[in-house]
């Protein structure tokens, strides 16, 4: 084997798709020509960090199969991201290290939320692995529930404070801005008074709830929910997600804060 | 469980048995789409819908080992589609993008990403089915639909052009 020819196979030697004789020639060749022994180590060295960040990628969305249900394509079957940006697995599935950077992200009170949750990072991350990701009808809707936080709640908590964001969300389609103060605290009354068309969304009849995420409890009291969904306004090719911070007073659940996400 | 009873359990209905072998694939997919298509949200579109379809129609999947390079195939054409629709929109200044990814590799490793994405079309996607994929010559001319010897020298040339990129060689070093 000459240079000419080991050159020309020096990548497939080094990713290992050679035949065992070629390999045999071409460690021959390398173990005595020294022009050839520097490309090699050149090019090994470039293929070890490609190979370096094949895993690198971290999705933020991540993807679970379910049934379709009503509104998905015909044939049976369809897709729905995750909201992981916004719910405690996300932070597990980027590991330890990452947990800080995307706890910066987010409003206050869900950072806090994962600051608790860093040391148990570890044990989220096998929760990842085996994410459970269930349809439950609530309200007369299908909805694909993400188990972040299961049994922290007790049910008919959960349930009301779900079932609160859904109506939010339905009377921001309505346009029903006196519906949506009367399910809101002074704070958000304030906003809403301020902005209200950050409320009062478009396009209602593509109106579909994806997921949403099991109801957290912060340490503060908030309830912190997030709700991913779809309309058929300009953007319906794409979902969004609002998040809620919920609080109950008076016996009764409010929403005090709601944001948008991607 | 190994990729292969994962396989036949997704074949027979299973949806965790799917998600669990997308677990598996998902990063190095997304960095095969993210080097073909130069954009996180492009990628992380045409990953969405090659996985859709690739749980569609896994029941069309005759050989459960080949799993891995038909999903690879089933990316690298969503890309395609991608790009070609992006052809004919007019380009203009694009706003600097979100992150569709978290990026958890080496400090210097974007810098490579970069030097991939210097690459030709050609030569990004036999680098990406190469060595994010890790595909053996063979297996990535079935998927390109191309010769072997095509595959062969686009990789030279391409893993050529990343060595000139990341580690440019002295004057000395080039006249020998």
């Amino acid at each position: 084997m000459n240079c000419s020819d080991v050159r020309d196979q020096l990548e497939a030697y080094i990713a290992d798709d050679v035949t065992d004789v070629e390999s045999m020639r071409i460690a021959e060749h390398l173990g005595r020509c020294e022009s050839c022994a520097a490309a090699y180590e050149r090019t090994r060295s470039v293929v070890a960090d490609l190979k370096g960040i094949s895993e690198a990628f971290v999705p933020r969305d991540r993807f679970v199969p379910h049934p379709a249900y009503g509104t998905g394509p015909a044939g049976g079957w369809v897709w729905r991201t995750i909201a992981v940006a916004a719910s405690a697995v996300a932070i597990a599935a980027v590991g330890a290290l990452s947990v800080p950077a995307i706890a910066r992200e987010l409003p206050f009170g869900v950072a806090k939320e994962f600051d608790a949750l860093e040391d148990r990072a570890e044990d989220l991350q096998q929760q990842v692995d085996e994410l459970t990701v269930r349809l439950e009808a609530i309200d007369g809707e299908q909805v694909a529930m993400v188990d972040t936080t299961p049994g922290d709640l007790a049910p008919e908590e959960a349930a009301a404070v779900q079932q609160l964001a859904m109506d939010f969300i339905r009377a921001q389609y309505a346009g029903d801005v006196a519906a949506l103060e009367a399910m809101g605290t002074d704070r958000l009354k304030a906003d809403l008074a301020a902005r209200p068309g950050d409320y009062v969304r478009e396009g209602a009849e593509g109106l579909t709830f994806a997921q949403m995420t099991e109801p957290a409890l912060a340490e503060d009291g908030t309830y912190l929910i997030f709700v991913r969904l779809m309309d058929s306004g300009d953007w319906n090719e794409s979902q969004y997600q609002e998040d809620f911070e919920i609080k109950l007073i008076d016996g009764r659940y409010l929403v005090d804060f709601m944001g948008m996400d991607a | 469980m190994e990729g292969y009873e994962l396989v036949r359990r997704a074949q027979a209905g299973d949806a965790r048995a799917f998600t669990t072998l997308v677990r598996h694939h998902e990063r190095s997919l997304y960095a095969t789409a993210y080097a073909i298509t130069r954009s996180q949200w492009d990628a992380a579109d045409a990953v969405q819908d090659a996985l859709a379809d690739a749980y569609a129609g896994i029941r069309s999947l005759r050989d459960p080992d080949r799993f891995g390079a038909w999903v690879s195939r089933i990316v690298v054409n969503e890309c395609n589609t991608l790009l070609r629709k992006r052809v004919r929109v007019v380009p203009m200044e694009e706003p600097p993008e979100p992150q569709a990814f978290v990026w958890d590799g080496p400090e210097d490793g974007l810098d490579l990403m970069r030097a991939v994405h210097g690459l030709s079309p050609d030569h990004r996607e036999v680098v990406a089915l190469r060595y994010f994929r890790d595909m053996k010559l063979g297996e990535i001319a079935e998927v390109l639909g191309c010769p072997t010897g095509t595959v062969k020298s686009r990789l030279n040339r391409a893993v050529a052009s990343l060595e000139a990129a990341m580690c440019p060689r002295t004057e000395e070093e080039v006249s020998r």
